[in-house]
């Protein structure tokens, strides 16, 4: 009984901050919205640049190399790294109320998610050359599609697949648990490294070998 | 007794979950980090196709919040290297050549640092990447240094901003934090 007592007023504040909830730039997108939804209006405290709802993140390898570095445990140069955006589940579930099966993700909110490759490495098979790249997914129940494509310095995702460099299929994991922000690392395995992608109760791992 | 014990045990369980919920995954930064383009929102013109102008300059930084703090003067000392944000050290990358402070600045990755002081700031770029913080700073890997004055803000900034505004001959990388912004011009 509480809940349909609760829905009107969550609508109402939904609806209410639907104007504001990204940056005024933020071009309308055909995907559903996988930011957050609730504004966190701050532009009166910081006129230059809004604090982003789902925040950007970075993750090397090896993991935390930053860190490596600075303690100097490592004088190698770093293998890759991912940039990307933490879009929030806010009580959502990731399927099907914010991602559907078999349509493109961005992996991530805001600018498209981003692999840095600082050397020539081999994935599945499929030599990859040094450099940036947009990674994107398709998810499905079972396994998902990760897809690397040269079309960087983008917002969001328009998927071109004639941009696309290779197309990989990793399987899907559930977990018990349910992560609230979407998060995307590298683990060390034996033969190098998985890219994993976390969100919700879904673990999709990509091996890398570097 | 018994009040004491059920307490415990809610305690047990909500730290139980805490560290189920993240495992060994990495948390939410408390600095969270944010990119900047020159030109400004270049990723959203390149899509649109209203970029007019080439791509220029990314910085990448995490960004404190000043949480009420005294930050010039009382976070960020005076006269000390301070790395222009939080945590992995703010990186800007340039995709064509420019110049500042009357040097050539070739294509690639640098770092970024400030020295604080009354009147002016010393900006510091450093050859030195994928690196944390200010604390390995090493000044033989100096690109340049060169002084930009303080300006005033007009409100206080709760997060530290670092932002690309076009100038007639280039464009300005405004930073700004709590009453306080400088602008360091790029010319290409």
């Amino acid at each position: 009984m509480k809940k349909p007592q609760l829905l009107l007023p969550a609508l109402l504040f939904l609806l209410s901050c639907n104007s504001n909830e990204e940056k005024a730039t933020t071009p309308s997108t055909p995907t559903k919205p996988d930011s957050s939804i609730r504004s966190n209006n701050d532009a009166s405290i910081n006129p230059y640049a809004q604090v982003d709802i789902s925040p950007m993140d970075m993750a090397y390898y090896p993991p935390d190399y930053p860190k490596l570095k600075m303690a100097k445990a490592t004088t190698a140069a770093p293998l890759a790294r991912v940039i990307y955006s933490r879009p929030h589940l806010q009580g959502r579930q990731i399927f099907h109320e914010i991602l559907n099966y078999g349509v493109p993700w961005r992996l991530g909110a805001n600018e498209s998610s981003e692999i840095d490759l600082y050397k020539d490495i081999t994935i599945q098979g499929k030599p990859i050359k040094a450099g940036r790249y947009v990674i994107y997914c398709i998810p499905q129940e079972k396994e998902w599609t990760i897809i690397l494509n040269s079309n960087i310095d983008t917002w969001g995702l328009q998927p071109d697949p004639k941009q696309d460099i290779a197309r990989f299929t990793a399987p899907v994991t559930t977990t018990d648990n349910s992560l609230e922000y979407f998060t995307m690392v590298f683990a060390e395995t034996s033969k190098g490294a998985d890219l994993l992608m976390a969100w919700d109760n879904i673990e999709v791992r990509l091996p890398v070998n570097f | 007794m018994k009040k004491f014990i059920s307490l415990l045990f809610v305690f047990q369980l909500f730290f139980i979950c805490l560290i189920a919920q993240t495992g060994n995954l990495p948390p939410l930064d408390k600095s969270p980090m944010d990119m900047s383009y020159y030109p400004s929102n270049y990723p959203v013109l390149k899509i649109q196709d209203k970029a007019t102008e080439p791509l220029v300059a990314r910085v990448i930084y995490s960004r404190p919040q000043r949480s009420g703090r005294a930050i010039f003067g009382g976070l960020v000392k005076q006269g000390e290297v301070w790395r222009l944000g939080a945590n992995e050290a703010t990186e800007i990358e340039f995709f064509k050549q420019v110049r500042i402070g009357g040097k050539k600045i070739k294509t690639g990755r640098y770092t970024l640092y400030a020295i604080v002081n009354d009147n002016s700031w010393t900006l510091i770029i450093n050859k030195e990447t994928d690196t944390w913080g200010s604390f390995k700073y090493d000044p033989k890997k100096d690109l340049l240094r060169t002084e930009v004055t303080l300006q005033k803000t007009d409100g206080l900034v709760e997060n530290m901003s670092l932002q690309f505004e076009k100038t007639a001959v280039g464009c300005n990388l405004v930073i700004a934090w709590e009453n306080t912004k400088v602008a360091l011009p790029i010319i290409f």
